[in-house]
């Protein structure tokens, strides 16, 4: 994670680079928080359907030229489609087999395993037929500036905004989203009364992978990106999803902007102070953030809020 | 293939086997046999590997009256240019070494238990899983950041306590990890059938029947972690000297992931099962690595993720279609009863 | 004759749901008493608060002068006070025989240190096995000693369980359904058995049971449940004549 500026603490670009990040966590963490209540799994594999949309938007850069962003869209439907297909190709059979929860969590390590390395052929791939780097690979160069800030910014947590509207109208006011709450909720109840369950968590794998893609695709925008970002990144979201709280599904952008300021701000503070020296732990600053999280408040926040709230 | 090749073939397999046994035992006796998903099995392995490569130079000097005022971290090479002759000349001192290098491995291995222990004792399942998780990552960032620990990212060399064995070296130290995994299995093997054992699965059946029947449940999940993470830091120890070297590099696929696959494919559960898995594993790996050049002109991508691919896809069938692996799990005796007083004991 | 456990006044509810609405009764030294009432009465969730599975909205329990009110499950189990389950929660990997072991309290083996030293606990873990052989022949289970539970048929398990119960050498067995599934034959000589077991060693025994065409022949004393009060308590003959017991079970 190479995007720590050590500035003094609590500048504009700390700032920028804070909201940022955490809006491409949070959607991370809301793929993993969905994914997490309805199937009752973690998803390993989040880690490396992220890199998958960045790798898709890359290659629509590097094959057809055009705006950084057009491959959004794409990257959304494609890794969409992975999801699905982890969904329906390995853990439906898998639980018709009543396999157990840590079954189903190896298995999307496994699916994890098999992606990564079909990242790295495709990354090897188009640097041997397009002649451009597929490692290490950043787009800021060709962001846009508005007010004197990267583009990245204002699409990320615009991004970020319109997920969560749309998510919020889906959950609360359509009878799609409401059958969906219910597989949530009690998925034997659900199916007692007539909601196709498996259908349910189909659309939520869907819907998760679509946001591990988007968040994916604007990642080179911001940082530098290898077939194991993901990897590096998946302790973030879960913990983001844990500190937010797996009980609601806005908890995952509570933990998004909880550990993002922690860990950018946090951090930039601490370097200003101690010593630059601390960037080196950077990547400890999520496991802090999840134990401290566990020991004081175990449900997250959202169950922290919830319960100052009765 | 020459009669040299295969044997070379063969003592690579026994030391990657011994290795990846240690490790596996361990991981079976805490998800296999007491239900604790692991996750984390990297922390304890990498934390064997580390701690006893950073203070084993140290010991060196020390306990072989090595007088110097280099680093033994950052001048490593040049110390043991001074340490390893006395070792080479000495098997007895080597051995002796060996042994504490080991006890060492296993303390840390206990010390990464402990802390993996203290989120394990109060959360369960998917969160245990993700916060081990978590944990195995960090040990490879201090690793990397905290110079004095093995020299950062270039890593840091062990003694050669093995160079007494001057060209049989490899030989005598796959022996000595082949030794070290059998004595481990039978410990093993004993404990799981002894009435502790017993409670250990009663536990990962039924934890709430185990406890009202008056079992303290923590204690017990944190002796199964406990021992898992010996193991692991033994073996993570016994590699590294193996290796002659360590860098941070211990990653979750080679000690997390596969670890999980192969006692997958040997059956969760049994020790057999894990042998058996580990086995065929290691023997599968050993053969792909072996001839995947042959097959490079045949695919059209680099040979090096095929390991990836195809290890992914093998885990994934072995979960939809036999998820218990190629041994069941059978701990079906018990002692017998003692004869009826009155009538002559046989034998 | 002394009272082994008495229960006064003990409310509880499962949020708006009021499952006991002050329910007193005691239970005799040595006796074999019955708990019977339509489904829903309560009977199980009062089981539930005298064994520390669920804490009791108000009132006391009593073991003999002791108040056990609150008490964890563990603690109560130490003390002499044994209940099983109406859905047999046994350990499904472990053998008929196995599933009784464990229910040892006093196994050396058990301590991980010890466990090393086999003199130390073989003697007392053969003792246990012979005591859990004798037990698996009387419940008829004998054959299915070295089986997986999870082999086993329905009313087989619930005989493990209550064979598991009677590993314990409690004072005081709380049974819930003991002999559900399990065929009449058998179901009669259980609970001869268990009126043997009070006999031989002063052991008392709470029964919930619906069979009452079995239940009844062997039993002291009947107490009757229903909407979460106690309605009726008496002799076998005295309860079943009864017109408010009567009109409880005929009102479902």
């Amino acid at each position: 994670m190479g995007c720590v500026r050590l500035v003094n603490p609590v500048t504009l670009p700390t700032i920028i680079s804070w909201l940022t990040y955490s809006s491409l966590l949070s959607m991370m963490a809301l793929g993993v928080t969905l994914l997490y209540r309805t199937t009752k799994v973690a998803n390993f594999a989040h880690a490396s359907l992220v890199t998958s949309g960045a790798y898709v938007a890359y290659s629509v850069v590097v094959v057809l030229h055009p705006n950084p962003y057009v491959g959004v869209p794409l990257a959304f439907a494609l890794v969409g489609g992975l999801g699905l297909l982890l969904f329906y190709g390995v853990l439906e059979p898998m639980r018709r087999r009543h396999s157990s929860t840590v079954m189903l969590m190896i298995a999307t390590l496994a699916f994890d395993i098999v992606l990564f390395g079909v990242l790295n052929i495709l990354a090897d791939y188009l640097a041997s037929a397009y002649f451009v780097p597929s490692r290490n690979i950043l787009l800021s160069a060709s962001d846009f500036t508005f007010l004197g800030q990267p583009g990245i910014f204002f699409v990320a947590v615009g991004v970020l905004s319109l997920c969560s509207v749309v998510l919020y109208f889906l959950l609360n006011f359509t009878t799609l989203g409401i059958a969906l709450r219910a597989s949530m909720e009690n998925s034997s109840l659900a199916q007692a009364i007539g909601v196709n369950v498996t259908l349910m968590l189909a659309i939520s794998w869907f819907a998760a992978g679509g946001l591990a893609g988007v968040s994916g695709a604007l990642l080179p925008m911001w940082t530098l990106v290898n077939p194991n970002t993901g990897t590096v990144l998946l302790a973030s979201m879960f913990c983001a999803s844990i500190v937010g709280g797996l009980d609601e599904i806005y908890g995952a952008v509570l933990g998004g902007f909880l550990l993002g300021f922690v860990d950018v701000v946090g951090t930039s503070v601490l370097a200003s102070n101690v010593g630059a020296w601390i960037a080196f732990y950077e990547p400890a600053v999520p496991l802090v953030v999840l134990c401290a999280t566990l020991i004081l408040a175990p449900r997250g926040l959202a169950g922290f809020l919830a319960r100052r709230r009765k | 293939m020459a009669l040299g090749q295969v044997i070379l073939f063969i003592v690579d397999l026994l030391a990657l086997f011994s290795i990846y046994l240690i490790i596996n035992l361990g991981l079976n006796l805490q998800q296999g046999i007491t239900g604790i998903p692991n996750f984390g099995l990297v922390l304890a392995v990498a934390g064997g590997a580390y701690i006893t490569a950073s203070l084993s130079t140290r010991l060196a000097i020390y306990l072989l009256n090595v007088h110097t005022n280099l680093d033994p971290i950052i001048n490593n090479v040049s110390v043991l240019q001074l340490v390893n002759p006395i070792l080479r000349s000495s098997p007895w001192l080597s051995t002796g070494l060996l042994a504490l290098f080991l006890i060492i491995g296993g303390a840390s291995g206990a010390l990464m238990g402990l802390i993996s222990s203290a989120p394990a004792v109060r959360l369960r399942e998917d969160y245990l899983a993700i916060t081990l998780l978590a944990f195995g990552e960090i040990l490879n960032v201090v690793g990397t950041g905290y110079d004095p620990l093995i020299g950062g990212p270039p890593g840091t060399s062990l003694p050669d306590i093995f160079g007494w064995a001057g060209q049989y070296r490899f030989y005598w130290a796959t022996l000595i990890m082949f030794l070290v995994a059998v004595i481990i299995f039978v410990y093993i093997e004993r404990l799981v059938r002894t009435p502790f054992g017993r409670v250990l699965r009663a536990i990962r059946d039924n934890e709430n029947t185990a406890r009202s029947l008056g079992k303290d449940i923590t204690r017990y999940r944190m002796s199964s972690i406990l021992i898992g993470s010996i193991l692991c830091g033994i073996a993570g120890a016994l590699w590294a000297l193996y290796s002659g070297a360590v860098t941070p590099s211990y990653d979750r696929f080679d000690y997390t992931f596969l670890p999980w696959l192969m006692i997958l494919l040997g059956g969760i559960g049994s020790n057999i099962g894990t042998v058996v898995g580990t086995l065929v594993f290691v023997t599968l790996d050993e053969l792909i690595d072996y001839f995947k050049y042959a097959f490079a002109p045949f695919l059209p991508f680099n040979v090096v993720w095929l390991n990836y691919l195809l290890l992914g896809l093998l885990t994934i069938f072995i979960l939809i279609y036999r998820p218990e692996g190629i041994v069941r799990e059978k701990w079906t005796s018990v002692p017998a009863a003692p004869p009826p007083a009155g009538e002559a004991k046989p034998g | 004759m002394a009272t082994m456990l008495s229960v006064k006044e003990v409310a509880a509810s499962f949020g708006k749901l009021r499952a006991l609405d002050g329910v007193t009764l005691s239970v005799g030294e040595g006796s074999v008493t019955l708990l019977i009432g339509p489904n829903g009465s309560g009977k199980t969730t009062l089981v539930n608060v005298i064994t520390g599975f669920q804490r009791p909205d108000g009132g006391h329990v009593f073991y003999g002068e002791r108040e056990i009110t609150g008490w964890s499950p563990q603690r109560v189990y130490r003390v002499g006070i044994t209940r099983t389950f109406q859905v047999p929660s046994l350990f499904g990997k472990l053998t008929t025989i196995q599933n009784l072991l464990v229910a040892d309290k006093t196994n050396p083996g058990e301590s991980f240190l010890k466990s090393h030293i086999r003199r130390l606990w073989i003697n007392h873990e053969r003792e246990t096995v012979e005591k859990a052989s004798r037990i698996l022949q009387t419940l008829g289970l004998a054959e299915q000693s070295d089986k997986p539970v999870s082999v086993l048929s329905g009313g087989q398990m619930k005989l493990t369980e209550l064979g598991r119960a009677l590993m314990s050498d409690a004072k005081l067995y709380l049974l819930d359904e003991p002999i559900s599934g399990v065929n009449p034959t058998l179901a009669l000589e259980i609970f001869a058995r268990i009126v043997s077991l009070r006999k031989q060693f002063g052991v008392t025994f709470l029964i919930i049971e619906h069979r009452l065409d079995i239940a009844l022949k062997y039993v002291d004393y009947v107490n009757v449940m229903a909407s979460g009060k106690l309605i009726a308590a008496g002799t076998p003959t005295q309860v079943v004549s009864d017109s408010k017991v009567i009109e409880a079970y005929l009102a479902r």
